[in-house]
C-alpha cells in the first residue's frame, strides 16, 4: 500500500492552517514588492540632488534596525533584560577591525567573522547570567558593557589605539567603484544584512523556540512546568541575538573606516532603546518602524544639539510608562479598522501589559 | 607595613564605604519596592551638581550645600518616583515600565546637565580639607569623614527600620505588601519614601565623593554599576550584605589595582562576581524570597 498511498497524500494535502504557521500568512507579493522597491529605490535615488544623503540614511537605518531587532528579540520577546547589545556591537567590530587592520584581512572576509567572536562573547556572557533572574542579567550585562569599554580604551593598542578605539580601518572596496556608485553598493549590502537578519529572526519568533521564549515570558512557571528548558532556549536567542549584532557591527566598522571608542557612551544604548520602546516592545515591526522613526527625526531634532538628548530620555520614560505597547500595536490595530479585507487572526505577539506572574517578575 | 599595602587598604576602605553607601539606597528600593533604580547614578549627579551651584554661585560654603544637594537629591527622586513610578504600581509589566523609565530619567538628567551647566569638569570643595601621612601614603580628611558618614548611615538605617513607625512600615510592605496594606499602612505613600530616602542617600553619596572624582554629568553611571554589583554580591535588599559586600569588593578591587594594575581590577571584580553568581546565586547575605531588609 506504502508508496500508492503515499502519493495520494502527497497529492491531496490538507489546506494550511494558516493560524499555526503565521509566517504563511505574509503574501509573497508584499515582500516581494517591498525588496524590489528596495533594490530598485537608489537607482532612482542617485537622480537626485540629496540621494546619497537619503541612501547614507537608509544605510544607517538598516544597521540600526538590524541591532534593535536583535535587541527586541531578546528584551522584547524573551524577557531578558540585556543591556550587553551595544558591547556585543563593539565586539562585532573590534574583531572584524582588527583582522583587518592588525592582520590585513580582506573586510568582506573579516566581517564574516565577527559574528562568530560577538557569538563566543555572548556565550561567556550567557552562561554564568541567563540563569538567574532578570535583575541579575541587567545588573551583569551593564557591568559586561562597562568591563568591554575599560577593556577598548585600556586595553592592548592594536585594539584601543591608545584609548581612541581604530580610527583608520581599511572601508570596502567594490572593485573602482567610487562616490554614487561606491554607496550603491554599500546600501546593497546593508540592505541584504537587513533583510537576513529580519527573516531569520522572523522565523525565529514563529519557531516552536519563539512560541517556547514567548511562554516563558508570559508565564515562567506554567512554560518551565511544561517541559520548556528556560536556560536553553534564553542561551540559543541570545546567541541568535548576538550574531546579528556582531554583524551589524562588523559592517559598521567598514563603512565608517573605523570604530571609536564613543560606542560605549550612553547614549547609544538610549538611542536603540528608544526605537524598540517607540516603535512597540516585543512586536515583530516595532524595532524597525521605531529605528525608521528615530534615525528620521534625528536628521530633524539634531539641530536642538543636547536638547535632543533631554526629550528623547524623557519620551522614552513617559511611553513605558504610559504608552507601554508602542505604534506597532496603534498602527495594526489601524490596518485592520480601514485596510485588511477581513479582521486579521490576533497577533502572535503578546503586549508588555499582558499578564505576568507575579512571582517572578523582573 | 608597605606602602603599597597601606595604599591598598585605605583605597579599599574609602572605596568599600562610598560603594555601600550607594548599594545601600538600591538595596532599599529594591528591597521594598522592588524596583530595579537604573536612575540612582542620576540622582548622585543631581545632588552634586545642586551643592556644585550653591557653592559656585551663591558663594555658600560646602556645609550649607551639602544638606541642600542631600535634600534636592530626595526631592528629585520623590518627583521621579511621583511621575513615572507611581502610575505603575501594581500593574502588569511593571518592571519593563520602570527599567526604562528609570533608564530615560538618567539620560535627561545628564542632558539637562550639560545644558544647565557644561561638560567641563567641576570641583567641589571637601567638607574637610587636610590630610597626613600613614607610611607615605596621604590620608585625607574627608576621605575619614566619608568612610564614618558611611558606617554612620548603615548604622541609622538600621536603626530606622529597625525602631520607627515608617522603618517597621517599610519592613512590613517589603515582606508582604497585601498583608502591609491589609494593616492599614499607606504602601504607595510607603514605597514614595523609601524612593525619597535612597534619593537622599545618593545625593549624600554625590557631595561628599565629588572631591575625589571630578564632577561631569555622567560621573553617577560608574559608582552606580559598582553599587549594582555590590548589592549583587551582598544579597539583593539585604542591607547587612550590602554594608560587607562594599568592603569586600572595595578592598579586593584596591588590591588588584595596586599589586597587579589598574586594568585588571574591573575584570577582577567581574570574575569574583561570576563565581559568587555560581557559588551563592542570592549573594553573601542572599535571604530568598521571603524576608528582606
Amino acid at each position: 500500500m506504502s508508496a500508492q498511498t503515499a502519493a495520494t497524500v502527497g497529492l491531496a494535502r490538507p489546506a494550511l492552517d494558516l493560524a499555526a504557521a503565521p509566517w504563511r500568512r505574509v503574501s509573497v507579493w508584499t515582500v516581494g514588492g517591498v525588496v524590489a522597491a528596495a533594490i530598485v529605490l537608489p537607482l532612482l535615488l542617485v537622480r537626485l540632488d540629496i540621494g546619497t544623503y537619503l541612501m547614507t540614511l537608509l544605510i544607517l537605518f538598516f544597521v540600526q534596525a538590524v541591532v534593535a531587532q536583535s535587541w527586541n528579540l531578546i528584551m522584547g520577546y524573551g524577557g531578558i533584560y540585556s543591556f550587553a547589545q551595544v558591547a556585543l556591537f563593539a565586539v562585532g567590530g573590534w574583531t572584524s577591525g582588527v583582522l583587518v587592520h592588525s592582520l590585513g584581512w580582506n573586510p568582506f572576509l573579516a566581517i564574516l567573522v565577527s559574528p562568530l567572536v560577538a557569538v563566543v562573547a555572548a556565550l561567556g556572557i550567557g552562561l554564568p547570567t541567563l540563569r538567574l533572574r532578570g535583575v541579575y542579567v541587567v545588573l551583569l550585562t551593564l557591568a559586561f558593557h562597562e568591563l568591554a569599554r575599560v577593556f577598548a580604551v585600556t586595553g592592548p593598542r592594536f585594539i584601543s589605539g591608545g584609548g581612541y578605539g581604530l580610527v583608520t580601518v581599511q572601508t570596502f572596496q567594490f572593485g573602482n567603484a567610487i562616490g554614487d556608485q561606491r554607496t550603491i553598493y554599500l546600501y546593497y549590502l546593508a540592505g541584504l544584512i537587513f533583510a537576513i537578519a529580519t527573516f531569520v529572526i522572523w522565523r525565529v519568533i514563529h519557531s516552536p523556540l519563539g512560541v517556547a521564549m514567548t511562554a516563558l515570558r508570559d508565564s515562567e512557571t506554567y512554560a518551565v512546568s511544561r517541559g520548556i528548558n528556560q536556560f536553553r532556549v534564553r542561551l540559543v536567542l541570545f546567541a541568535i541575538s548576538a550574531f546579528f549584532t556582531g554583524l551589524a557591527g562588523g559592517y559598521s566598522t567598514h563603512y565608517n573606516g573605523g570604530i571609536s571608542t564613543t560606542i560605549f557612551d550612553f547614549p547609544r544604548i538610549i538611542d536603540l532603546l528608544a526605537m524598540i520602546v517607540i516603535g512597540g516592545w516585543g512586536t515583530f515591526g516595532g524595532p524597525i518602524l521605531g529605528a525608521g522613526l528615530v534615525i528620521g527625526l534625528d536628521q530633524y531634532l539634531v539641530a536642538l544639539g543636547d536638547y535632543q538628548t533631554l526629550i528623547l530620555g524623557l519620551a522614552l520614560a513617559g511611553i513605558a510608562v504610559f504608552a507601554p505597547q508602542g505604534l506597532w500595536p496603534l498602527l495594526r490595530a489601524t490596518y485592520e479598522k480601514y485596510l485588511a479585507a477581513e479582521p486579521l487572526p490576533p497577533a502572535v505577539e503578546v503586549s508588555p501589559a499582558a499578564p505576568h506572574d507575579t512571582t517572578d517578575e523582573l | 607595613m608597605s606602602t603599597q599595602f597601606v595604599q591598598a587598604l585605605w583605597g579599599g576602605i574609602l572605596f568599600g564605604s562610598v560603594y555601600g553607601l550607594m548599594a545601600l539606597g538600591l538595596t532599599l528600593v529594591w528591597g521594598a519596592v522592588r524596583l530595579l533604580n537604573l536612575a540612582h547614578g542620576a540622582i548622585f549627579v543631581v545632588g552634586s551638581y545642586v551643592a556644585y551651584w550653591v557653592v559656585s554661585s551663591l558663594n555658600l560654603p560646602i556645609l550649607v550645600a551639602l544638606p541642600i544637594g542631600v535634600l534636592a537629591a530626595a526631592a528629585f527622586a520623590y518627583l521621579m518616583h511621583l511621575i513615572f513610578i507611581r502610575p505603575v504600581i501594581g500593574k502588569p509589566g511593571f518592571d519593563n515600565s520602570t527599567l526604562i523609565a528609570t533608564v530615560g530619567v538618567s539620560i535627561a538628567v545628564s542632558a539637562a546637565a550639560i545644558l544647565i551647566f557644561n561638560p567641563e569638569y567641576k570641583v567641589i570643595p571637601p567638607v574637610i580639607g587636610g590630610n597626613f601621612t600613614v607610611s607615605e601614603v596621604q590620608i585625607t580628611k574627608q576621605g575619614l569623614l566619608v568612610i564614618g558618614t558611611s558606617l554612620a548611615l548603615f548604622g541609622l538605617v538600621y536603626l530606622f527600620l529597625t525602631y520607627t513607625r515608617l522603618g517597621m512600615a517599610i519592613r512590613a510592605v517589603s515582606q508582604q505588601q497585601e498583608a502591609a496594606s491589609l494593616m492599614a499602612i499607606p504602601v504607595v505613600r510607603t514605597y514614595g519614601m523609601v524612593i525619597a530616602i535612597s534619593g537622599a542617600l545618593a545625593g549624600l553619596a554625590g557631595v561628599l565623593l565629588s572631591p575625589f572624582f571630578f564632577l561631569n554629568p555622567n560621573s553617577g553611571f560608574n559608582p552606580m554599576i559598582q553599587a549594582l554589583i555590590v548589592t549583587i554580591f551582598g544579597g539583593l535588599g539585604s542591607v547587612r550584605g550590602a554594608l560587607v559586600a562594599g568592603f569586600v569588593l572595595g578592598i579586593f578591587e584596591s588590591f588588584i589595582e595596586v599589586y597587579y594594575g589598574v586594568a585588571w581590577a574591573q575584570p577582577g571584580v567581574f570574575l569574583l562576581i561570576i563565581l559568587m553568581l555560581i557559588l551563592r546565586p542570592n549573594g553573601l547575605f542572599g535571604i530568598g524570597e521571603v524576608r528582606r531588609l
